[in-house]
């Protein structure tokens, strides 16, 4: 019994830290600013920096 | 009790609300957002129920991502590094919160059940496609599928059970388009960079950039090209097909589709595609495969006629952009082959009988006018029928592109089912009220009454050479008819030439001098998004 609860406790720990970890990124916006203002700049300086084979044929 | 603590947090956070702050003359939609960007200091908050309905739909798409990246991470990174077109994806998430400012209750539940199959779906194909990309190092799928164009249904290709198509432009164009504003001028400019006109339809003249510029993921053995919708469309498939140098089967279905001839027409095309797809791959084609796929796709389609008898009285709660970007992703690429679309719709029409049988109304109270409308891919990426709810009270009861090919296709004779498969084909994306006479065109009045719609907002591509031609015609009519008419002008995927804000102008000159309206939320009448994705 005691083990079942001292497991529970944990899940329940583990669920809430999820919960307040996703939520917090989900509400400020978090991952749309990371990928707007840092990731997204860093790959257009790669993609203009790339070399293509551009032909028509 | 529980009620009553959610009712006082609600109170609590109101005033964080978009919808009470327009009401409240404290802002709006608008507020929340950095200059420009489209980038948003913090999420909706919609009430603390709408709120967790959005955040585990958040959730939901951001474990679809992560298992695509799980299930080819190789891949997914090369594609990453190759490909511009892949990084545009990463403005999905910023694309579906804008697409479903100020959705509330049903209508979110419903919003959310459809982008999710979208990205379900997507995210899939996206590993699928990358993980046999020869130019990324190929894989055991390489030579079974089948590029074909978008445009083409692929229903029909569901009769060779060995092989898997691929709609070839869906993912570095057609979809990613709706995504990013940014991403079709750089294929644009690739296309005019080897002397193509500025003038031409900026999708095609997306496509043809997309196969110079060689960012086409290289699949499969032979395609099948086509002429559908309109002759720009022929025009990019020449392109591609030199660029791309395989055997290519042109499926040029009958233009003047509402001719007596014509069905037979496609019937022969189609009856010569598969023979082809035969000889090249070397595979029998399946007519039991086929009826199989066949019934899925008759399932969503019948399910698609009861949701437009709820759409036709003020309580459906399927609307919007919900409704239209569902419904060409639903019929032009899932299209039968995919049963998670099947029991998404099952989940819907429950939703919109029950929300029916309770007299729910969308928006609550705040609707003014319901609209047909005649719009592709532009209205997506400005999230336009979101905007004209949430500012006017305009709501997009339907779109052109949601009445595409809804006959029923047999499922038990070849002969016939072929028959009803080009009747069906030939009334593919941007075909119907677009292509194929007159007839095709003057149809939207027929639409716009039966769904008791007292505005059409018919989007003016100024480069469509076809639509061009009848722009008096449809003004004449619309006010011999005493329907509420805006042209809505715009360049397709080029929002250089005909901005988003000057999209919105369009409506909000109408709406404000010609009817004499106040806008429900003044923050979105005017602003710039020129830096969002």
């Amino acid at each position: 019994m005691k083990t079942v609860a001292k497991i529970g406790g944990k899940v329940a720990l583990t669920a809430l830290i999820a919960f307040v970890g996703t939520f917090t990124l989900y509400i400020t916006n978090g991952e749309n600013k990371l990928i707007y203002y840092v990731i997204r700049p860093l790959l257009n300086k790669h993609y203009d920096n790339q070399v293509r084979d551009r032909r028509i044929v | 009790m529980f009620d009553k603590a959610i009712a006082a947090i609600d109170k609590k956070l109101q005033r964080f609300d978009p919808i009470w702050m327009a009401e409240n003359g404290k802002g709006g939609q608008r507020t929340r957002y950095y200059d420009k960007t489209g980038v948003a200091k913090y999420r909706e908050w919609r009430g603390v129920r709408d709120t967790m309905v959005d955040y585990v739909a958040w959730l939901k798409n951001l474990a679809s991502m992560a298992r695509m990246v799980a299930s080819a991470p190789i891949p997914c990174l090369k594609g990453f590094w190759e490909y511009r077109w892949m990084g545009s994806y990463l403005g999905t998430f910023m694309f579906i919160d804008r697409l479903f400012e100020g959705y509330r209750g049903y209508e979110l539940k419903i919003a959310h059940l459809n982008m999710h199959a979208i990205v379900h779906s997507l995210t899939r194909k996206i590993a699928l496609i990358l993980s046999n990309d020869r130019r990324l190092g190929g894989g055991p799928l390489t030579d079974v599928m089948v590029p074909m164009d978008e445009v083409l249904p692929p229903l029909f290709m569901t009769g060779f059970k060995e092989l898997v198509a691929i709609p070839l432009q869906l993912l570095p164009e057609f979809i990613v388009c709706d995504i990013d504003q940014h991403n079709n001028p750089y294929y644009i400019d690739v296309a005019e960079s080897f002397g193509l006109p500025a003038d031409v339809c900026s999708r095609c003249a997306a496509e043809t950039g997309v196969a110079m510029d060689d960012a086409f993921p290289l699949i499969g053995k032979a395609m099948v090209s086509t002429n559908m919708p309109c002759n720009a469309s022929e025009a990019t498939s020449m392109f591609q097909r030199r660029r791309i140098g395989m055997p290519d089967f042109p499926a040029t279905l009958a233009m003047m589709h509402n001719e007596p001839g014509g069905n037979k027409f496609s019937t022969q095309v189609l009856k010569d595609c598969i023979a082809f797809i035969e000889k090249e791959y070397g595979v029998k084609y399946d007519w039991d495969n086929l009826f199989k796929h066949a019934a899925l796709m008759n399932e969503q389609n019948r399910i698609e006629l009861e949701k437009w008898d709820i759409m036709k009285t003020p309580y459906s709660s399927l609307v919007g952009i919900a409704e239209t970007l569902y419904r060409l992703y639903q019929w032009a690429a899932a299209n039968g082959q995919e049963k998670y679309f099947n029991k998404v719709d099952r989940k819907v029409i429950k939703i919109m009988r029950k929300s029916y049988s309770e007299k729910y109304i969308p928006f609550p109270g705040k609707t003014r006018h319901r609209a047909f409308l005649w719009g592709p891919s532009a209205v997506y990426y400005t999230d336009f029928p979101t905007w004209t709810q949430n500012c006017w009270g305009i709501n997009i009861v339907l779109n052109m592109d949601s009445t595409m090919g809804h006959n029923m296709i047999n499922t038990s004779d070849p002969e016939l089912a072929i028959e009803d498969l080009a009747k069906f084909t030939e009334k593919a994306v941007m075909r119907h009220h677009a292509v194929g006479g007159w007839d095709n065109f003057n149809a939207v009045w027929e639409w716009a009454k039966n769904f008791n719609c007292d505005m059409v907002l018919y989007n003016d591509n100024i480069a469509c050479k076809g639509t061009l031609g009848v722009h008096a015609v449809m003004e004449e009519q619309a006010r011999d008819l005493g329907f509420h008419f805006i042209f809505v002008e715009h360049d397709l995927q080029d929002s250089r030439t005909v901005s988003r804000q000057a999209m919105r102008n369009c409506i909000n000159g109408y709406m404000s001098v010609v009817l004499g309206e106040e806008p429900l939320d003044p923050t979105i009448v005017e602003f710039d998004d020129s830096d969002a994705y």
